[in-house]
């Protein structure tokens, strides 16, 4: 199957109160590819995503394993901010802060206590680049981050969570909030950016998952359906309710 | 009737109701402003208040006023901003949070009479206080306490939720997302918020009777040394301000030209709080904007 795994779940269950959200899923996510999760709204997939790297911590009961290099991270001993640095997080809307581009592509650099300018600098290129944004914002960095279109800013978020140089990237629906072209630059950012990075995306969008994504899971009512390459889901799904789910059939 | 003329009704009711509720405001604004502006010179606001005689001023009334908002934010706002902090952040919704909220609305409502009394009873004798600046301070901060912290809440509940996951997604903890993310962003609600309730405290009367007291010794504004019972600073001292002035001269004031006084520092409250207001709105929009462009 894959030669190196970046992050493996083992029997992952996520309650909120009494409240059974994901139920069971064990699987493998396979380094340096996209892997997206698709399924209906309600279907858990956004909760496994965000249990990825703890963000569920205070609204959740998360139960299983989160093996990340050998190392349960689904355990209160774990540094959590240590973790959250090396399974970056982007969101469903552009976050930027009130800050200039700059600023805000090395926001968690500084948090990390990085202060040299050289080092600083550095990043900030390589991260635009990375994210595809520095030739359009390379001669203004020190203007507010506000003034970026919706697109700019979500590439910019998706920089800053490259600035602190993570392994893994969650995404959950980075382009729900974005037009077509906007919503293409960042699948294009995404292949590139696979090459350094492996990235689980909660996507809705069934086209961006077929177009970008190497990995599809399929999950429903709470319960992982089918995982698989994503071109054998789509051609060729194993189960009834994923071939039902992407032919249109629910959801 | 058709939809149409409903309509039309509606805007008309809603329109004629709004401007009497603007013209009873706006005239007695007026009223007051126009009986009391011509009392205000410089004389008026930089002389002391006569007992018996006329031409009496108000310089010392309206600095107690001034100085005791000072004092009463630099206790509220520490305490208000925590509450806010710990209501918005942190707080479980449960029945203990439910009944601290419940505890401030009372709290908002409580007659400033009862509050007044109350800090006679615990500040003025129990702390042995007397009438005294800190006294009225400390009563104020009652007052003021709810208002505020509901203000501050407010102005912290505004940021975004996603900005907070944001932060917290890259590595920060929850400490440093409210001090770093979450304060700065609310800012300009949270010093707006502190100076409208500056503005209420300037007005406040009954709360300071019997608390910062209705007396006004001399005061020297050359004793920088705030432990000097003389100095304009100590907070000690007994100080009737400008409100409870009005209430004084209206109801016991011996003075020949008491209405005039009473007008004129009734013009003098109303200004300020005014000047009070302008600059919250302002001091919030420069702060907006800095924060848009700061780089």
């Amino acid at each position: 199957m894959e030669n190196s795994v970046a992050l493996e779940v083992k029997n992952l269950q996520v309650l909120y109160g009494d409240k059974h959200v994901v139920h069971d899923v064990s699987m493998k996510f396979p380094a340096n590819k996209i892997t997206a999760m698709i399924g209906a709204s309600g279907s858990g997939k956004s909760t496994l995503l965000r249990s990825l790297n703890r963000m569920n911590d205070d609204l959740a009961t998360v139960k299983g394993e989160i093996n990340f290099h050998d190392l349960n991270i689904n355990q209160p001993k774990v540094n959590v901010y240590r973790i959250r640095q090396q399974i970056g997080m982007v969101f469903q809307q552009p976050t930027p802060f009130p800050l200039s581009i700059y600023e805000n592509v090395i926001y968690g650099l500084r948090l990390a206590g990085v202060k040299d300018r050289q080092i600083l600098d550095q990043r900030v290129e390589e991260s635009l680049r990375q994210a595809a944004l520095w030739e359009e914002v390379k001669d203004h960095l020190k203007e507010s981050a506000l003034a970026l279109s919706g697109g700019q800013q979500q590439r910019l978020c998706i920089a800053r969570t490259l600035a602190v140089q993570p392994e893994i990237i969650l995404m959950d629906e980075p382009t729900s909030a974005l037009d077509p072209v906007s919503t293409s630059q960042i699948e294009d950012t995404l292949v590139q950016l696979k090459e350094k990075f492996t990235i689980i995306m909660v996507t809705h969008n069934m086209q961006q998952a077929s177009r970008s994504a190497d990995w599809t899971a399929f999950m429903h009512q709470g319960k992982l359906i089918e995982f698989n390459q994503t071109a054998d889901i789509f051609m060729n799904p194993q189960q009834q309710q994923t071939a039902d789910y992407l032919s249109g059939k629910f959801g | 009737m058709r939809p149409e003329k409903v309509d039309r009704l509606a805007t008309v009711i809603i329109l004629t109701l709004t401007g009497l509720v603007g013209l009873v405001l706006f005239a007695l604004l007026v009223y007051l402003l126009l009986s009391g502006i011509p009392h205000i010179s410089w004389h008026f606001l930089t002389s002391s208040a006569e007992s018996f005689r006329s031409g009496g001023g108000i310089r010392d009334q309206l600095f107690n006023s001034l100085y005791l908002v000072v004092l009463t934010l630099i206790v509220s706002i520490p305490l208000a901003l925590c509450a806010a902090i710990y209501l918005s952040e942190y707080a479980p919704d449960n029945r203990w949070t439910n009944l601290l909220r419940l505890a401030i609305e009372v709290l908002s409502s409580l007659p400033s009479v009862v509050v007044g009394l109350f800090g006679y009873l615990v500040f003025v004798l129990q702390w042995g206080l007397d009438f005294s600046l800190l006294a009225g301070a400390l009563a104020l901060t009652i007052l003021n306490l709810p208002i505020l912290t509901r203000a501050c809440e407010d102005a912290l509940r505004q940021v975004p939720y996603l900005q907070r996951q944001a932060g917290l997604g890259l590595g920060m903890s929850k400490w440093r997302v409210t001090t770093k993310i979450v304060l700065p962003a609310a800012l300009p609600g949270i010093i707006t918020g502190a100076i409208l309730s500056a503005g209420r405290i300037f007005g406040e009367a009954a709360a300071l009777i019997y608390t910062a007291g209705q007396s006004s010794p001399a005061i020297s504004y050359t004793d920088w040394n705030p432990f000097s019972p003389t100095s304009f600073l100590n907070p000690l001292r007994p100080a009737e301000t400008l409100a409870v002035h009005i209430w004084k001269v209206n109801s016991e004031g011996l003075v020949p030209d008491a209405r005039a006084v009473s007008n004129g520092s009734v013009a003098v409250l109303i200004l300020t709080i005014l000047i009070f207001n302008l600059l919250a709105r302002y001091i919030g929009y420069l702060i907006k904007r800095r924060l848009a462009k700061r780089g």
